[in-house]
């Protein structure tokens, strides 16, 4: 830490003193550089942390500029009124731009963006507002009392300083629950969404910080450059940025930035040969995607993890440390009598292929109710129902007497719903306590007003949130692996992982599917402890299940299902001897599945 | 009305290229699930060979345009060979790796070539059709028969081939396909392959109608992406209507809107993939979650 | 460690202090140092698109100027300086030409000759201006003359001029009314436009289509066939030579039978071979410098430029070349100034050049007229009724 806080003061001193070492067009070059570390740190926000594929930065970069070039010479307004201005039309284009992220993301995103910001460069190219073809020229000094703006070295210092602030304002909403949540939502949508991750507003919050970046960017250089034209916000210029964004590793503010400062000068220092000089950046593009996925920034980690592994340096197995046993709840009172989870009449079909028919099942409050069948039978696809992934055909779905039938899954989960997935959907970038602290945060959007005016409210917040989040991880035995990440933990922790994660949301339902799979008998017999003691702190349980064992010694009732409909329900030993339960399940292998492909494919019409 | 069906007509010869560049995205798209955003610049570089060996060696043009194909083929397969390490890992940096290769492949065309491009002869002599008023190139209908020739030989080859079977059970579940002993990774090298080969030969076809320049793979490589993903992505009748539409959008705008035509094309693409994000014939997609 | 940590912050502290006493000082900045002073070559500056699109252009600027300075240097130089040329590439990106221009002020150049992009130089001249460096463009836009720049002259005639002579020629002489229009919206597109339709409305001609389309359209059916629906005696095309080559090529092929007019661009080889020589036939063209074969001075010129670089000499060429020679001129009378008086010393020259007689007025430009051609037979040839 202290390393950390002198470094940091050197680094700044020794960009205090930089201007005394350069020539005047030296320090041009670095005015620049500074410009695309800025709009670096957009793009790293919106793509790198959020996982959002967005190839306009160059056009929020553009309105930031072309707003304060319009404004001061068109309008006579003075430059920081127009930089206001300026900066908020590129917050409102970063959302427009962002809109189309509601619907679609990866490459539908990316050539979306792409296509908007070459809207926007053929705009300004006709547009007589703008200047057309020839730009504007002419943008006043920008004033600052005392300060000669006209001289490029003390505008460097502007920049600096507005940097400075940008970079340490980005990381800080990295690490704490604004982008906590981003990072979780880019790792995986849909049990972000889960969780209670407000992922559409999340989205366009991250168009936002992009728009806001890139609009501050514009404005100073607006007041660097004094000009401005069409052709400095090119698709070039963008694939330029990106490659800034990838070499210096997309997924930390700071290797932004590195990249950004590092490809400028590569570029600086060719400037006589821009053709070689794109060979070089492109070529180093996809060596960085293919050898160094986390660019620049993760190649220290790279660089010990495989000395690690060579035996060269001490330390390594990520796995160091033992699981310690669950710590049961206290005996929580009965939770009041009644329905917890009603579904009524519920279909689904998938283009003519019937998932779910009619089915109507009600848990009461306080019951393990354990839902089987054979594979394809539809379980997880009556989750995904009742978990709002998948909007029923036909049918209602009520918690606890409220209808939200197709709701969004954050309204659900923020609702008292919890669930875990069959095939372990955990955020493969997070460490084991951030994944139990994005299910812990029950912030909600409207809140990031305080990112913008009162930091030491989320900063508490966010302390007060990991003090409790240590305790989740200590009850569930997880202590020694907090600061792992979820890939390099055994499968058996992994489950556990996912069921913490699912009670850090504290919910009403939790819905577990297929918890067993994969596991041991020891760690059977351990998650069925785990799920008695949850059911015992007051939380209703579905549970889907193939280890019949498991479902006999644990569920209160069982559902089964067979084709998409309820062809059982009662006691486990009851429904173990029903007829028709024995014939589905010899049948299995002749049942027609609903083929997984078929479900995939929907999967882009999923709702999050 | 003649201003229309005209305008009609040149929006059709060039969304037929549009339509070959759609084809080689989707076909990429469907058997490996990557988005190949060099693609357009492949267009160029196959542009650029067929009509080095049409002017300068003096070659047929249809010599000149196999081998167009056989280089393009190459680099499709070079680029599939370098990213494969990503293939059904990182969707996202696998695109931006494309990117990459796209940035390279326009610089090298520029250090080869130089920056400013080259007209290309016509290769199909003889004055335009007139029919009622209505001017059609004979060139244009050239294109239009290669472009449906090229889609009947893809479909039949997928369809009819071994090899073509292969690669879409590798397109529907390529642990299954594994399963049964398809070797994925020849599967994709082809697809690669084919979809640079297309690409070829969109570009090989369009050098005479426009104008062959380092830069033609930008705009070719977008528009030719937005209509794979107009029509569906992944599909390849959706390859061809949507090549189709955005090539008579393209035309029209340009007579409507003037200069502003880039801004409506594409504000009117974006609306339309915001109601419907799968196309008009819905995305073929390979799901490996 | 307790030790390093002290010594550390020892060096903090230490920095601490020299940058306070530093800033406490002054603020950084660099001294005025003048670097035409002395005994070392005169350091020029070429300032054009040397990769990018319009880097043809840029290449055969820079061989007009060589050709220029090195017939100086042959000659002694400028008193008894030689002349020594940086080459910069702006890569025909403003924002790129803005850089440079830092770069060159910084590095002592007192003096530059480009760009050939109008966009270029005008995002460059307040910065020239401010660091009082003359600066002669190729570039022809009127918009290099509404930035008013002392500094700033042109070595050709604006577009006003191309497109006044132009439509002095068709209306007045050939007695042409019916006119369309088709113009790109880039910077040299608008420029025509909108000189052509001044040109026109003062002679009191309404065009019968007005169409623009984009730098990187390679389509015009749409506008073409509702030009070809007006059915004009002749079609104005204002766009670079290889836009302007598929207009007139894909207007051919739309059956479009009148001949096109257009300025500099529409002479160019560029532009025959991407029409092919049988479409471009006919096409009018106003243009300083029709050929190499219309003056003694541009044979002599034409004849070095053969010699030193291996190639045709073309108009450009010839306009760097112009804009040079009164460059040097301007060095030697005015006993190697810089800045302002360099600057009035370059107003105050008459030169005889390629492209006729220069004599400079206020706004920078220099030559007011230029001459009508047509292409026959695939060449540029000067019109016998103009």
């Amino acid at each position: 830490m202290r390393y950390r806080v002198g470094g940091i003061a050197l680094l700044g001193v020794a960009a205090w003193l930089l201007p005394y070492q350069l020539d005047s067009y030296a320090i041009h070059v670095v005015n620049v550089m500074l410009l695309y570390a800025l709009l670096a740190i957009g793009l790293g926000l919106a793509m790198g942390i959020a996982g959002q594929i967005n190839l306009a930065q160059v056009a929020f970069f553009g309105v930031g500029a072309y707003v304060t070039a319009i404004l001061t010479t068109k309008s006579g307004w003075g430059f920081w009124a127009a930089a206001v201005v300026a900066i908020l039309a590129a917050a409102a284009i970063g959302l427009l731009v962002g809109t189309p992220a509601l619907r679609m993301q990866s490459h539908y995103l990316g050539i979306v963006t792409l296509g908007l910001a070459l809207a926007f460069t053929n705009w300004v190219t006709n547009s007589h507002l703008a200047g057309g073809a020839e730009g504007i020229t002419g943008i006043p000094r920008p004033q600052l009392p005392g300060v000669d703006l006209s001289s490029e070295y003390l505008f460097y210092y502007v920049e600096l300083i507005v940097f400075a602030v940008a970079l340490a304002f980005g990381i800080f909403v990295v690490r704490t629950p604004l982008g906590r949540r981003m990072r979780a939502m880019r790792d995986d949508a849909l049990a972000a969404g889960a969780v209670g991750v407000e992922v559409p507003m999340l989205r366009m919050t991250a168009f936002l910080f992009a728009g806001v970046y890139g609009g501050i960017a514009g404005v100073l250089y607006a007041g660097l450059i004094r000009y401005v034209a069409p052709e400095t916000f090119s698709i070039a210029n963008m694939f330029l940025l990106l490659a800034m964004v990838i070499i210096g590793g997309r997924q930390s503010l700071v290797g932004c930035v590195i990249g950004a400062i590092s490809l400028a000068l590569v570029r600086e220092l060719l400037v006589d040969y821009p053709t070689y000089a794109q060979v070089a950046y492109g070529s180093v593009v996809v060596l960085t995607v293919v050898f160094a996925p986390t660019g620049l920034a993760g190649l220290p980690r790279r660089v010990t993890g495989w000395l690690r592994r060579r035996g060269w340096l001490p330390g390594g197995a990520a796995t160091a440390g033992a699981l310690r046993p669950f710590q049961p709840y206290g005996q929580a009172p009965a939770p009041q009598a009644g329905p917890m989870l009603e579904v009524t009449g519920v279909s689904k079909h998938f283009r003519g292929l019937t998932a779910l028919q009619d089915i109507t099942l009600t848990v009461p409050a306080g019951q393990i109710r354990g839902i089987v069948g054979p594979n394809g039978s539809g379980k997880t696809t009556l989750f995904n129902v009742v978990s709002g992934l998948y909007k029923p055909s036909a049918g209602r779905v009520a918690i606890a007497g409220t209808d939200l039938t197709a709701a969004r899954p954050y309204r659900l989960a923020q609702a008292g719903i919890a669930r875990t997935f069959q095939n372990l959907r955990l955020f493969a970038a997070l460490t084991v306590r951030e994944n139990v602290l994005v299910a812990l945060d029950r912030s909600r959007i409207r809140s990031i007003w305080r990112y913008a005016v009162w930091q030491v409210g989320v900063w508490r917040h966010d302390r007060e949130l990991r003090r409790r989040a240590d305790q989740i991880l200590e009850r569930f035995g997880l202590t020694d692996f907090a600061d792992s990440l979820p890939g390099a933990l055994p499968y058996g922790i992994q489950r556990r992982v996912e069921v913490a994660r699912a009670m850090a949301a504290t919910p009403r339902l939790l819905l577990l599917d297929e918890p067993a799979a994969g596991l041991n008998g020891e760690e059977v017999r351990q998650l069925a402890e785990i799920v008695r003691s949850i059911r015992g702190a007051g939380v209703t349980v579905v549970v889907i299940e193939h280890n019949m064992g498991l479902v006999m010694s644990l569920c209160d009732q069982v559902t089964v299902l067979s084709n998409g409909r309820i062809i059982a329900d009662g006691e486990p030993a009851r429904v173990a001897v029903d007829p028709h339960v024995i014939e589905a399940y010899l049948g299995d292998s002749t049942v027609i599945d609903v083929p997984a492909a078929e479900e995939a494919t929907q999967a882009t019409e999923v709702k999050l | 009305m003649q201003v229309t069906i005209q305008t009609f007509i040149g929006g059709l010869s060039l969304g037929a290229i549009y339509a070959l560049v759609a084809m080689g995205f989707s076909l990429v798209y469907r058997t490996m699930g990557l988005v190949n955003f060099a693609h357009g610049n492949v267009v160029m570089i196959g542009a650029y060979f067929a009509s080095t060996f049409y002017l300068s060696a003096k070659l047929p043009f249809a010599a000149a345009m196999v081998i167009a194909l056989v280089v393009t083929g190459l680099i499709g397969i070079v680029i599939e060979r370098v990213l494969r390490p990503l293939e059904n890992k990182d969707f996202d940096l696998m695109l931006i790796g494309t990117i990459g290769f796209g940035i390279v492949l326009e610089a090298l065309a520029i250090i080869i070539w130089g920056a400013t491009g080259r007209a290309v002869p016509s290769p199909v002599p003889g004055a335009p059709l007139d029919v009622f008023g209505i001017r059609i190139r004979t060139y244009d209908l050239v294109v239009l028969a290669i472009a449906a020739a090229a889609t009947a030989v893809l479909v039949l080859f997928l369809q009819r081939t071994k090899r073509g079977a292969a690669m879409q059970a590798v397109a529907m579940d390529h642990q299954a396909a594994t399963a049964v002993g398809i070797h994925v990774g020849r599967s994709n090298s082809i697809a690669f392959m084919i979809g640079a080969g297309l690409a070829a030969l969109a570009g090989g076809l369009v050098g005479p109608l426009l104008y062959v320049s380092p830069a033609m793979g930008g705009t070719l490589g977008i528009k030719g992406f937005a209509a794979a993903i107009l029509g569906g992505f992944g599909s390849i009748p959706g390859a061809i209507i949507g090549g189709l539409c955005i090539g008579v959008l393209d035309g029209f705008t340009a007579g409507h809107f003037q200069g502003y035509s880039e801004l409506v094309t594409f504000l009117v693409f974006t609306v339309i993939i915001m109601v419907r994000p799968t196309g008009i014939f819905g995305e073929r997609t390979v799901n490996r979650a | 460690m307790s030790l390093f940590a002290r010594r550390r912050v020892a060096i903090l502290s230490t920095v601490a202090a020299a940058t306070i006493a530093l800033s406490a000082c002054s603020a950084p900045g660099e001294d005025e140092e003048s670097s035409s002073s002395g005994d070392g070559p005169i350091k020029i500056a070429v300032v054009n698109a040397q990769s990018g699109q319009l880097s043809s252009l840029g290449a055969w600027e820079l061989k007009g100027v060589k050709l220029a300075v090195d017939e100086w240097n042959k000659a002694g130089g400028v008193g008894g300086r030689q002349i020594e040329l940086g080459v910069f590439d702006d890569q025909g990106d403003p924002t790129v030409g803005t850089n440079l221009a830092r770069k060159i002020a910084s590095e002592g150049y007192v003096a530059m000759l480009g760009t050939a992009e109008s966009a270029v130089t005008i995002a460059m001249a307040p910065i020239l201006q401010q660091e009082e460096i003359p600066n002669i463009t190729s570039g022809q836009s009127p918009g290099l003359v509404a930035v008013k720049s002392p500094f700033l002259f042109l070595n050709g005639p604006t577009s006003t001029t191309y497109d006044e002579t132009l439509a002095k020629y068709i209306v007045d002489t050939k007695g042409i009314k019916s006119i369309a229009v088709i113009t790109n919206n880039g910077s040299y597109g608008k420029g025509e436009h909108d000189a052509f339709l001044k040109a026109l409305s003062s002679r009191g001609v309404t065009p019968v289509a007005d169409h623009a389309v984009t730098t990187d359209q390679k389509d015009f059916s749409a506008a073409l066939t509702s030009i070809r629906q007006k059915n004009p005696q002749l079609i104005f095309v204002g766009a670079e030579e290889v836009q302007s080559g598929l207009i007139v090529k894909q207007a051919r092929d739309l059956g479009i039978k009148a001949p096109f007019a257009g300025a500099a661009p529409q002479g160019t080889p560029v532009f025959i071979d991407t029409a092919g020589a049988a479409n471009a036939e006919g096409t009018i063209v106003s243009s300083p410098y029709l050929s190499n074969e219309i003056s003694d001075a541009s044979r002599t010129f034409a004849a070095a430029y053969k010699a030193m670089h291996g190639e045709d000499a073309e108009m450009h060429g010839a306009k760097a070349y112009d804009g040079a020679q009164i460059m040097l001129t301007a060095l030697k009378n005015s006993n190697l100034a810089t800045g302002k008086p360099l600057a009035d010393a370059i107003r105050s020259t008459k030169h005889a050049g390629l492209l006729g007689n220069f004599t400079f007025d206020e706004t920078g430009v220099g030559i007011f007229e230029t001459s009508i051609g047509t292409i026959t037979s695939g060449k540029l040839i000067a019109a016998t009724d103009a």
